[in-house]
């Protein structure tokens, strides 16, 4: 069959299917939408038989673009927004922390080691903190932490500034979660460093207000949020050494595919360090500088520490596992 | 020949599951650094205006929480504006929008919403090394040019990661200026195979962009076929076309 011929005869079909899939494209679908699969069949027959029979260029451009056309609209993915959300907190979320639980200790350990040594460090050797949190920020611990125990709620109360605070922590602490995790495809090398970082400057600044300052006020302020904040950035720290083993243990598949499997896998841990630390600044905004009982605040920190070691440990044991 | 080709092309052919083999034009660095251009002239221009509105409305609501809004607002343009445009029915950011771009999977479908999100998160990645101010400094995406030029299908990492190209929306047609039509029509002399037909019709469908002097030197490399030089080559030429093209 010529060209031509071939043009002419199918030319209907291929207008039609324009119109069907243009009225879907304005989101205004006609009737006889039913029929696009089918359809899209006939087109992609239509394209490659064009294709083998080497006609021009403008048939096959103009049905190539009616069948990529077609292709996204038919293959457009189901929003279920709500179904998955519960999906990833209840079952996929902890179950993806628990697959992994070699690397959830070794995130934690390249925090809780530097944060341990510079908390000892407070004792040992001064110098050591001094370098690392410099006079003004040791003067700014000072300004907080340093004198009465309700200093940093009086702070609060006083501007209401708790909703800032709380807007300030959502930007700053799930930025920080997320570039630990971009961080790790560079070989995990970037994930290492901010954790690392972090454990060094939080070690460094507890072990300094506890020697220095008066650190009942630190310990319960930092006390009801510490569980979501701390375990979001290790958790976030797993899904970028996740990123990152792939890059230099690509194992038999290709480097690229590889991480493409990794990232795939790391996404339910980016979605709940994500939510962790979303709740971690609620507590922190709202809870945490409320002039309350020491024992009320502490007791609320080892609530959550404990809830986190249950929800991990119990939550999603079943179709993953089984 | 036809992997050497298609190394070379920015065609990038992909077979879909019913089995037809589509064509998809990826977009370079260029185009795809000049949306992220648009892309970051718009997210400063949004930033600063939200900044300006609740510095203005600060004065009722309070100077602490307009700052609260603007740093959750920060948070959500930096982070999230691309997400929720890519994985919406766009496929694209304004910028990519603008430039006829579109994020699609490496298979050419849309992406899902966890694919946004890795291929933007990862963009910090991709835009290091920092200038200046270690880890915060302006990234100049050194990274993600290199490993760009250095893919097949120009990905940045967050690409890889995600399994997602950065194609044309829309392909442009290719520029056709019909040659002056044959006067008659004429068989080939002989069986021509499908990729000699393809040539010829391709020929004739550009003929109209050259100089007489230009279809005559093609014309010239298939004087085997036309048996005859010059511009008698080109009508001979032509006239064969038309005789493939049209019906009868």
């Amino acid at each position: 069959m010529k060209e031509g011929n071939f043009e002419e005869r199918r030319q209907k079909t291929w207008q039609e299917f324009d119109e069907l899939v243009g009225s879907l494209e304005r989101r205004k679908p006609m009737p006889g939408v039913s029929e696009l699969p089918r359809r899209f069949r006939e087109m992609c027959a239509d394209l490659a038989l064009a294709n083998h029979r080497m006609y021009g260029g403008q048939v096959v451009t103009r049905l190539n673009d009616l069948v990529i056309r077609g292709y996204k609209m038919l293959y457009r993915s189901q929003r279920k927004g709500g179904e998955s959300f519960m999906r990833v907190v209840l079952s996929d979320f902890p179950a993806a922390v628990r697959r992994d639980w070699r690397l959830f200790w070794l995130c934690n350990l390249m925090f809780w080691l530097p944060f341990g040594v510079m908390m000892a460090m407070a004792w040992i050797d001064l110098d050591w903190i001094q370098a690392i949190l410099g006079p003004a920020g040791m003067a700014k611990l000072e300004a907080m932490y340093g004198g009465e125990a309700e200093q940093l709620a009086y702070f609060r109360s006083e501007f209401g500034s708790n909703f800032q605070m709380f807007c300030f922590y959502i930007q700053n602490n799930v930025s920080i979660d997320f570039r630990i995790f971009a961080g790790g495809i560079l070989a995990c090398l970037g994930t290492i460093f901010f954790l690392v970082y972090n454990g060094l400057m939080i070690g460094a600044s507890a072990g300094y207000v506890t020697y220095a300052c008066n650190s009942e006020s630190f310990w319960t302020f930092v006390a009801g949020h510490s569980s979501f904040e701390l375990l979001g950035m290790a958790i976030a720290g797993m899904a970028g050494m996740k990123l990152g083993l792939a890059v230099l243990k690509p194992g038999r598949m290709t480097r690229p595919k590889a991480i493409a499997n990794a990232a795939k896998k790391a996404l339910p841990l980016i979605y709940g360090a994500a939510g962790m630390t979303a709740l971690a600044a609620v507590i922190e905004g709202f809870w945490s500088a409320q002039a309350l009982a020491p024992s009320i605040k502490y007791s609320f920190g080892i609530a959550m520490w404990v809830l986190h070691a249950a929800y991990f440990l119990l939550l999603g044991r079943g179709a993953n596992e089984a | 020949m036809e992997t050497a080709r298609n190394r070379l092309d920015t065609l990038q052919p992909i077979e879909l599951a019913e089995g037809v083999e589509v064509r998809l034009r990826i977009a370079g660095p260029l185009p795809r650094g000049g949306a992220l251009g648009i892309d970051l002239v718009i997210q400063w221009a949004f930033i600063l205006l939200c900044t300006f509105i609740f510095s203005l409305t600060g004065v009722m609501v309070g100077a602490l929480t307009a700052m609260g809004f603007i740093s959750l607002m920060w948070f959500f343009v930096w982070w999230w504006y691309p997400v929720f445009f890519e994985a919406g029915p766009w496929g694209a950011t304004f910028g990519k929008k603008i430039l006829g771009l579109r994020v699609v999977q490496t298979s050419g479908s849309p992406i899902t919403f966890g694919q946004a999100v890795l291929r933007n998160f990862l963009r910090y990645a991709d835009g290091m090394p920092f200038l200046g101010l270690g880890v915060m400094g302006v990234p100049t995406f050194g990274f993600g040019i290199g490993v760009l030029v250095g893919t097949k299908r120009f990905q940045r990492l967050g690409d890889l990661a995600a399994g997602t190209v950065v194609v044309y929306d829309k392909l442009p047609p290719e520029p056709t200026v019909p040659s002056p039509p044959a006067l008659e029509k004429t068989p080939p002399p002989m069986a021509l195979r499908p990729e000699e037909v393809k040539a010829l019709s391709a020929f004739v469908d550009r003929a109209g962009l050259w100089s007489e002097g230009r279809r005559v030197e093609i014309a010239d490399h298939a004087r085997e076929l036309s048996g005859s030089k010059g511009p008698a080559g080109v009508s001979r030429l032509t006239a064969m076309a038309r005789w493939l093209q049209e019906r009868k």
